[in-house]
């Protein structure tokens, strides 16, 4: 059966879903690592198809201030992903990066900016080669861009986007323990209707 | 802000309207737009915000999520009661453009935000209400809201001094 919204999709595609997004996760867990030179740890990601007020609640509240990458990906899979850094996660990296941490978003300068907006398209690319790789489909990614800007606005962006369709973002969420500290992160796939329709079938349970 | 005895939220894609001592707010308006409407002389004002420009599927009945569908709505609404719309007062705000897009291709994306003000304007000239004042366009999410007693307008955006409509 096709799906014409996220939230149709059943136990079984949810539970693959989860599987490859545990496989992208711990790939990006992986770069991050690398760049950090620390061992990062990942929880087992959860996959949440939710509305958007419920989405602003489990990444935070509405007016926070988060510094956010986008990339669009075309091609066999046509949809949008979106990594949200919150204060905690932009000072480990920054902190190990450019030796500075930072009280708020507001603070940051053109330096910081450019690393946030780095580390985020490199979280975003590792994840989804490892997607790729598994599920056999070809995306070609766009370059990145960054914005620091209140946690609602940016949310508005997938659901603007995807308004005509479905009213759900679809919310792959992971912990990074870093030094035995959960770091939050927000990473979000948002494949349009047709191209998760094209990942099930690949994957064989359509 | 001012103070005020409840504050009613509207979340997105909807509208909530009220009179007298209450404070009308929504949340973090990135490319939708918030559109307040008050009547002055009765103290009654609502706020309706809006996700896309038009209602396709004249079946949906999401009506507030789209901005022609949603302001004749509200027009509806407001109207029965007791708004006039020849006293009513309208303000905007929203519409930025969140995510600068570079490479081929994605020229268009993100422009959500200018299809939304264009609509919202012509959907309101089409209902003969003139605009007092906007707050469009950027870069960055704002938070609107109105003081139904006094009919004032506040954005809100971070790194910036609160801002009367």
């Amino acid at each position: 059966m096709r799906l014409k919204k996220y939230e149709d999709m059943n136990l079984q595609e949810l539970d693959v879903m989860k599987e490859i997004s545990s496989i992208g996760t711990s790939h990006a867990a992986t770069a991050l690592s690398k760049l950090l030179q620390k061992e990062i740890r990942i929880s087992i990601p959860e996959i949440n198809i939710l509305g958007y007020e419920e989405t602003v609640d489990r990444l935070g509240y509405i007016e926070e201030l988060v510094t956010a990458t986008l990339v669009r990906m075309s091609n066999q899979i046509n949809g949008l992903m979106l990594f949200v850094f919150k204060m905690d996660l932009a000072n480990a990296v920054l902190g190990k990066l450019i030796g500075k941490e930072y009280e708020s978003f507001e603070e940051l300068d053109e330096l910081a900016y450019s690393a946030l907006e780095e580390v985020g398209n490199i979280i975003i690319c590792s994840y989804v080669n490892a997607f790729t790789q598994l599920v056999g489909v070809e995306i070609d990614l766009s370059v990145p861009s960054s914005t620091v800007n209140m946690l609602g606005g940016v949310l508005t962006v997938p659901m603007a986007e995807y308004g005509y369709v479905t009213d759900k973002l679809m919310y792959i969420n992971a912990e990074f323990i870093v030094d035995g500290k959960k770091l939050s992160d927000g990473l979000l796939m948002l494949p349009d209707i047709e191209s998760l329709n094209r990942i099930l079938e690949k994957l064989g349970v359509s | 802000m001012v103070m005020a005895e409840k504050e009613i939220k509207v979340g997105i894609g909807d509208m909530k309207f009220a009179r007298g001592d209450n404070v009308v707010i929504t949340y973090a308006l990135g490319s939708c737009i918030g559109i307040t409407f008050y009547d002055p002389l009765i103290k009654l004002g609502g706020l309706l915000h809006v996700m896309l420009p038009a209602r396709v599927d004249p079946n949906d009945p999401k009506v507030f999520k789209y901005a022609d569908s949603g302001i004749r709505e509200t027009l509806r609404k407001l109207t029965a009661f007791g708004l006039v719309k020849s006293r009513t007062v309208v303000k905007i705000a929203g519409g930025a453009k969140m995510f600068e897009m570079k490479g081929s291709g994605n020229a268009d994306f993100g422009n959500i935000g200018v299809r939304n003000a264009t609509m919202v304007k012509r959907v309101l000239m089409d209902e003969r209400l003139r605009i007092a004042a906007e707050d469009i366009g950027g870069s960055y999410a704002r938070t609107m809201l109105i003081n139904v007693s006094n009919g004032d307008v506040i954005i809100r955006t971070v790194g910036k001094p609160e801002k009367h409509l």
